[in-house]
């Protein structure tokens, strides 16, 4: 869910396996270099920053474009966190994107043990998760056959509509 | 004062409700549909939330999604613009189920007012003339002819349960009635599964004028005026003014105060809009009432110099009109134009790809837009892009700012209606003030070359 800051991050913060300070690094090798995109894959992880400027992001053009390439970049970091899964995801799994807006929830009650974990084998069909808008709890179900390897949002956090939940390594059953 | 608003809505009405949180130091919470991911009022909004594919009844009209998005962010208000929920009786409901105010009128009044007999009737009730007309629906000939007796002729025969032209037909002289009468029976059944039809005069050059309402939760009621809004093409409106060259000061003062002691009678709250049409002796007739805040509202801001949706934002945390909106003076005249993505001539959408945008300024304008370069205007919505609105101090002074402005408005890459604005800002009987609701159906045909 895009809850963007307005300011520059600072600070060692981390999202998700994402060093920010490393990001930001990389943005000011872009800025000093005059990129317009950077692609950094590793075996574990798969980064990309655009520029605001760069045409398909649709910027308003009555702002100078390092102003706001400052405060959309920033935004974009956290976004990329989620878009680098999906970067990284669309390659070769089969992503769960939250049908609705709700609070996700792992496990069927607090203190129970959660519906699936990484590395778990799953059918279609198969409920991973609950996701609670306003006040019904809805099963999330599989919808392919598979092995989670991708766990996308943490117990307890607010998700948005088409955001991705699981990834999945789809296994066409014999 | 609210903490937190969460804007039920998208495009221009969104921005503007947005602006006025900010105004007021609260924040702000836009959703969006796949296909506004980067509109403005996502960009501008404190926290965005996605809540649907593209479908206006998958995302912004869908209720559960709404609202699980306000719980998620933890708000306290919602707004919700015009169209989509703002009438939505059912909608007001579940957000004060929710322990969410909901910015505007009450559930009950919102539900009244929507049911366009049950408002004719109360209005009726409290002293507001209504055009003469059967009362409810016509079950046979015999009904017919009585009725027609009485409302006079030339008379107008609708279908009850819907609109659009259909079951819609006109009885000039006494002959035609009862053929008529059967043919709209025959196509109300067709187009909406009942032939009941009703009756009412026909005023035949007749002049939209509404008058802009606010009520607090205190039991006070105000007007700001009123705007006229006769140019219409397909009863969607083209082009508003404030104030109208049909109504002298007693007319508004008189028909004003009626409104006034009507609503607060019924106990309206937030804003509202009584719309009257104008025959041509004179006579206001009730037609319907508006519980929300309206695409022209800029109109009646622009003469009054009153923030209408920050007094709606007031009015809802429970101030009192005085503190909301205090004292105003009417000052000079204001025109609107609505700007749609449309072919100027023939009316069919254009969306597409803005290439180049620049939007006029100078004194006296203002543009409320979420249009920019490079934005894309998707299909899945209403085609209103701007609205440009020129005050003076006084009609001419407006005309000719409107003008100017309309020349200075450039747009490329889709097709908008500024011709069409242009057009009619040139037009002899526009500029001397004699319009009424059949003006642009009058406007010559552009010749296709």
């Amino acid at each position: 869910m895009a809850k963007k800051s307005k300011q520059a991050s600072g600070g060692a913060s981390s999202l998700r396996g994402v060093d920010l300070v490393e990001v930001e690094r990389l943005l000011a090798f872009m800025q000093k270099h005059g990129l317009e995109e950077f692609d950094y894959e590793t075996s574990t992880i798969r980064i990309r920053l655009k520029k605001a400027s760069a045409p398909s992001s649709g910027p308003i053009h009555a702002t100078s474009a390092s102003e706001v390439s400052a405060t959309a970049a920033t935004a974009a970091v956290a976004a990329a966190a989620v878009r680098s899964s999906e970067a990284g995801a669309a390659a070769d799994l089969h992503l769960i994107k939250s049908p609705i807006v709700g609070t996700f929830y792992s496990a069927p009650s607090p203190g129970a043990d959660p519906f699936v974990a990484r590395g778990r084998s799953v059918d279609a069909g198969q409920v991973l998760c609950i996701i609670e808008a306003m006040k019904l709890m809805n099963e999330i179900e599989s919808d392919v056959a598979g092995e989670i390897v991708e766990i996308y949002v943490e117990n307890g956090s607010p998700v948005e509509y088409g955001q991705p939940l699981f990834g999945i390594r789809s296994q066409v059953k014999k | 004062m609210f903490r937190k608003i969460l804007v039920a809505n998208r495009g221009e009405i969104a921005l503007r409700v947005l602006s006025a949180c900010k105004e007021l130091d609260i924040r702000t919470v836009a959703v969006y549909s796949e296909a506004d991911r980067h509109a403005l009022h996502v960009r501008f909004a404190d926290e965005a939330i996605c809540i649907g594919p593209p479908r206006s009844s998958d995302s912004y009209l869908n209720i559960p999604q709404v609202i699980s998005a306000a719980e998620v962010a933890n708000v306290d208000g919602i707004h919700p613009g015009y169209g989509f929920l703002s009438e939505n009786a059912n909608f007001a409901e579940v957000c004060e189920a929710s322990h969410i105010t909901f910015i505007g009128p009450s559930p009950a009044l919102i539900r009244m007012m929507g049911e366009k007999d049950r408002a004719r009737a109360e209005m009726r009730a409290a002293g507001l003339p209504i055009i003469p007309g059967s009362d409810g629906v016509v079950p046979d000939e015999a009904a017919a002819k009585k009725a027609a007796a009485e409302i006079g002729l030339p008379l107008m025969i609708k279908a009850a349960e819907g609109g659009g032209g259909r079951g819609m037909r006109v009885v000039r002289t006494k002959r035609e009635l009862i053929p008529a009468f059967l043919t709209a029976r025959a196509e109300a059944e067709q187009a909406f599964g009942s032939p009941n039809v009703y009756m009412e005069k026909l005023i035949e050059r007749p002049r939209h004028i509404e008058f802009q309402v606010l009520g607090d939760r205190h039991g006070n009621v105000i007007h700001l005026g009123e705007r006229e809004c006769s140019l219409q093409r397909r009863h969607q409106k083209v082009l508003e003014e404030s104030p109208s060259m049909a109504l002298d000061a007693a007319t508004r003062d008189r028909i004003g105060c009626h409104v006034v002691q009507a609503l607060r009678k019924l106990g309206y709250s937030n804003a509202g809009t009584v719309e009257f049409l104008r025959d041509d002796s004179g006579r206001l007739y009730f037609i319907e009432m508006n519980a929300r805040v309206q695409v022209e509202h800029p109109v009646t801001e622009m003469v009054t110099q009153v923030d209408i949706v920050k007094a709606q934002i007031r009015v809802a945390a429970g101030q009192s009109l005085e503190d909301a909106v205090g004292s105003f003076q009417p000052r000079g005249h204001a025109i609107e134009c609505r700007i749609n993505a449309e072919d100027p001539d023939t009316f069919a959408p254009s969306p597409g790809r803005i290439t180049a945008f620049r939007v006029p300024g100078g004194p006296g304008i203002r543009v409320d837009t979420a249009a920019y370069a490079d934005a894309v205007i998707p299909p899945y919505y209403d085609s209103l892009i701007a609205k440009l609105v020129a005050h003076g101090r006084d009609r001419a002074e407006a005309v000719a700012r409107m003008a100017g402005a309309l020349d200075g408005f450039v747009v490329e890459g889709i097709k908008t209606t500024i011709p069409l604005h242009k057009r009619i800002l040139a037009e002899p009987e526009f500029i001397a003030g004699k319009i009424d609701t059949h003006f642009l159906e009058r406007l010559a045909p552009v010749e296709v070359k």
